[in-house]
């Protein structure tokens, strides 16, 4: 998706969503710049609490030498025009005035204090809810790295602000936005690649109701025609036994064609959708692997499963009956409302005109069971989310002996559901019986109405055949006004699972490739940062202006408090991200540039809690490299320290890991981890706390191992026992975002009042406690 | 239980300065601090944790009425901002759409629409009534279910009990 669309997706979704303006109103831009001597508007932001915490609207920009807050005074009068205009107090101050900004978050307000000299009265104070933090938050950003000493680029002001107003909504809902009717052609347009087969379905289909159609009328033929002639003695009685005997033969036929054309619509369809629906879920999951981690970190796992799964197999069934189903059942309707007005208009009208009100009377009863249904999902979430917290915490259930307080706590919600599930079936269990008794009534209507006519006492005469075949055809009515009336919710949940789908093939990848991507033959491994700023939600910067160049083969140890931005400098270097400003630079080339597979490939990562996939060892372990031989993977698993236990398992590299490896020891894990690694030999290693949670004796294999595969190659590695990063030629402690300081061992030992230092005492102290 | 007084044994002063920010003082040290609630829904007019700029406690408050009158205030009007949250008083209309469910509602603070994803249910808390919660991260509060009129109180009964 290019940016022009996005933007336009954005201010749709402000538009659509919320109650604020799409950008900053004209007349509020020509205020501010109008106080800023002309010069324009860079950034900006809506502020919509005012002093008394009520909903308003104010407006925070940022120019070039400017800030200012514009409010809204008093409404005014506007000459020549009918209505009030309101007009703006704009309150500027000079960029080089400020010299803090503090953010007070709260609950659901925060509030943005412009501070001057110490002790003097801030220089502007706004409040804001949460929905306006991020537009906020970019002025902030560029106010503290100007206060920093450093610049950012000017991007469209307008973009800027609906792209953070919008992004949370468009987090929850890519495609918002999105016109059913528009979802639902798109998806039919999955057909169209299979359009022979869409013909005969529906060629079948369109059969099957003619057909249907038939047995009534030659049943009302037979009796008035050939059984009354006979028995009044008006036909003789072999030219009827012959003329049934073909109307019987007739009939035959109707239902050999009727059922040989459900056989082929049933198949054709079914295999159809079958079709599509393997279309989308390859579709879908080539495009997930295209996408980047910041899209999984917003997705629920069961989400997108449920998406491969459960929605595109509802495609399936609405693309192999539903839409067959809808459209036959509406020319059904239509078909047989003309054949019973055609054979005897007055019991047609008793029959025809109630229809509509049964399909509306469906209509209405789906749309008041829906708040049952969401109520009822709501009390069923209260019951799975008891069995996922205890499950999985059993081991904690049972050390504080809780069992009957989480039997008791499942119990109650499990009735809760119970009255909840039956609440809707008092409803349902209500409402067909009471819609098959008027329809029922409807037929009682037309015998009220034939009998008399029948016995010769009506106005109008009525022949049996003509009421027998009647009787026949309003028996056929009931399927299609059931049909009928649930279609709007058969379109609508297929277009729901439609838009589910559609909005991760939509979904653009954070992290594409440029036009023509820079492939590193051969990479060297040097590795720099220049002024990186990066912040994974657009509101809390995470790094904040790192910068260092690390050279070929050197190893580098990562340490400092949780939340530090340790992690994220690995996400930066492997380009699972893309920085928010500055560079990160690979042999001088910006890791923009490259060719992200090729460079992909030249990256090893060994992580704390290593994940292997379901497969035997020897997948595991050339997981990077497919083609590797036997002879390869032994070695490497040799220099994993993995070869050893690998060959005591029964079934030694054919093993099977089980999910997640769940088969093996964790330094099991890490050691075939680590093998997968070795083999990849990548000329960046990422070692993320690869060494915690094992003993000690695994560790020193592990140790071993790493060293092994260290050796010649540039390492980041992330650890909190500072012991584990003894090779480590330099170490960088990040705090806060920041380097804070950077060193050898020995040189930030030397540090008074370091963070290393610190945390080196502090280490050392625990092992001579313990 | 440890009984917090505040400004007995640990001599805190909290004032607001003139350029806004809440500073607390105590045995000759002072610093700019902010409020955080401990439990802001159970127990909101007790237990604040004030937090310095490297988010860190300089002080619990246990028991707000135990401060002197000047920081009791000085606190009061830090908390309303902090705890600030947007009061549902009526319910115009609640529409699921793919993944989001938008709510249109009244609040005491004005009029405002918002989205909340299909799965998020509104919960309730511990000083009575549910909260919502919305992609944004705004809470909204509904402190009476059975305080608001029936058109509101249909279309919330799906979403609480």
């Amino acid at each position: 998706m290019n940016e022009t669309t996005q933007n336009t997706i954005d201010r749709r979704i402000i538009e659509r969503y919320t109650d604020q303006p799409v950008r900053m109103p004209a007349e509020v831009r020509a205020a501010i710049e109008g106080a800023w001597g002309g010069r324009p508007v860079q950034l900006y932001a809506l502020t919509d609490l005012d002093a008394g915490m009520r909903l308003g609207e104010a407006w925070l920009a940022l120019g070039e030498r400017d800030v200012a807050i514009a409010r809204p005074d008093a409404p005014k009068d506007t000459s020549g025009d009918a209505g009030t205009d309101t007009a703006w107090r704009v309150h500027t101050l000079a960029r080089a005035d400020v010299r803090a900004v503090r953010e007070t978050p709260g609950l659901s307000g925060s509030t943005l204090t412009l501070l001057g000299e110490p002790d003097e009265p801030a220089l502007g104070v706004v409040r804001y809810t949460h929905r306006q933090r991020r537009a906020v938050e970019n002025i902030r950003f560029v106010l503290e790295q100007e206060l920093e000493g450093r610049s950012v680029p000017t991007t469209d002001a307008d973009d800027e602000y609906a792209a953070s107003v919008a992004a949370p909504i468009r987090e929850a809902q890519a495609l918002v936005a999105g016109r059913e009717s528009a979802v639902l052609w798109r998806l039919l347009g999955y057909l169209g690649r299979y359009r022979r087969q869409v013909a005969i379905g529906f060629v079948a289909a369109t059969l099957i109701t003619a057909v249907s159609l038939v047995p009534p009328y030659l049943a009302g033929y037979l009796i008035d025609s050939v059984v009354r002639p006979v028995q009044d003695g008006t036909m003789a009685a072999e030219d009827g036994a012959w003329i049934a005997w073909i109307a019987v033969t007739a009939m035959a036929l109707v239902y050999l064609v009727r059922q040989a054309s459900a056989l082929v619509r049933l198949r054709y369809m079914a295999i159809l959708g079958e079709w599509v629906a393997r279309d989308l879920r390859t579709e879908l999951y080539e495009h997930l692997q295209r996408l980047s981690l910041s899209f999984y970190s917003r997705k629920k796992t069961g989400s997108l499963i449920t998406r491969v799964s459960s929605d595109t197999d509802r495609l399936w069934d609405f693309l192999a009956f539903g839409v067959v189903d809808v459209s036959l059942s509406a020319i059904m309707l239509l078909g047989l409302s003309a054949v019973l007005l055609t054979l005897d208009w007055r019991l047609g009208l008793v029959m025809v005109v109630p229809v509509p009100l049964f399909c509306w009377a469906i209509w209405r009863h789906g749309e008041h069971m829906n708040r049952f249904f969401i109520r009822a999902w709501r009390k069923w979430s209260r019951v799975t989310d008891v069995l996922s917290d205890t499950i999985p915490g059993m081991r904690v259930v049972k050390a504080f002996n809780q069992e009957e307080r989480e039997t008791g706590r499942f119990v109650e919600r499990n009735v809760d559901v119970t009255d909840e599930f039956n609440r809707i079936h008092r409803s349902w269990t209500t409402f067909w019986p009471a819609l098959m008794l008027a329809v029922h009534g409807t037929t009682v209507g037309v015998w009220a109405f034939a009998m008399p006519r029948l016995l010769g006492t009506g106005d109008a005469a009525l022949s049996a055949g003509t009421f027998v075949s009647f009787l026949l055809y309003t028996t056929m009515f009931i399927g299609p006004i059931e049909i009928i009336g649930q279609m709007a919710r058969t379109v609508q949940r297929a277009t729901t699972s439609a838009h589910r789908v559609f909005e991760v093939l939509d979904t653009e990848p954070d992290v594409v490739d440029a036009a023509e991507p820079v492939k590193l033959e051969p990479v060297r491994g040097r590795v720099t940062f220049e002024d990186v700023s990066f912040g994974y939600d657009g509101v809390r910067q995470v790094l904040k202006g790192v910068s260092f160049d690390v050279a070929p083969g050197e190893m580098i140890g990562l340490v400092g408090p949780s939340g530090g931005g340790k992690t994220t400098v690995t996400n930066l270097i492997a380009r699972f991200y893309d920085v928010t400003a500055g560079r990160v630079l690979v042999d001088g080339v910006d890791v923009r540039t490259l060719d992200t597979g090729h460079y992909r490939r030249q990256i090893g990562i060994v992580l704390q809690d290593p994940y292997l996939f379901h497969g035997s060892v020897m997948d595991n372990i050339r997981y990077g490299h497919p083609e590797a031989s036997p002879e390869q993977v032994i070695q490497a698993a040799g220099a994993a320290n993995a070869h050893d236990f690998i060959v005591k398992l029964p079934q030694g590299y054919d093993t099977i890991v089980g999910e997640r490896g769940q088969n093996l020891s964790g330094g099991e894990r890490q050691r075939v981890s680590i093998a997968r690694a070795i083999l990849h030999d990548p000329r960046i290693l990422i070692l993320d706390e690869a060494t915690s949670a094992v003993d000690t004796e695994t560790e020193r294999k592990i140790q071993e191992a790493m060293d092994r595969l260290v050796a010649g190659r540039t390492t980041f590695a992330i650890a909190h026992r500072l012991s584990t990063l003894h090779r480590a030629s330099r170490l960088f402690v990040m705090k806060d975002g920041r380097l804070a300081e950077s060193g050898t061992h020995e040189e930030l030992l030397a540090r008074p009042d370091g963070i290393y230092g610190k945390l080196h005492g502090l280490q050392l102290e625990l092992q001579t406690g313990a | 239980m440890v009984k917090l007084k505040p400004d007995a044994e640990l001599e805190l002063v909290l004032e607001q300065r003139t350029d806004g920010q809440l500073w607390a003082r105590r045995n000759g040290a002072e610093k700019p601090v902010r409020v955080h609630r401990c439990f802001p829904w159970s127990e909101p007019g007790r237990y604040v944790s004030l937090r310095d700029d490297d988010d860190e406690e300089f002080a619990l408050v246990g028991e707000p009425e135990e401060l002197g009158a000047e920081s009791r205030r000085a606190l009061e009007a830090a908390l309303a901002e902090a705890g600030f949250v947007l009061e549902v008083t009526r319910i115009a209309d609640v529409d699921e759409e793919v993944e989001i469910r938008t709510w249109k509602v009244e609040t005491r603070q004005g009029a405002r629409s918002f989205q909340t994803r299909l799965d998020d249910w509104p919960t309730e808390v511990p000083g009575g009534g549910v909260v919502i919660r919305d992609v944004a991260g705004d809470l909204y509060h509904v402190a009476d279910p059975e305080a608001m009129d029936e058109k509101s109180r249909r279309w919330l009964w799906a979403f609480v009990d």
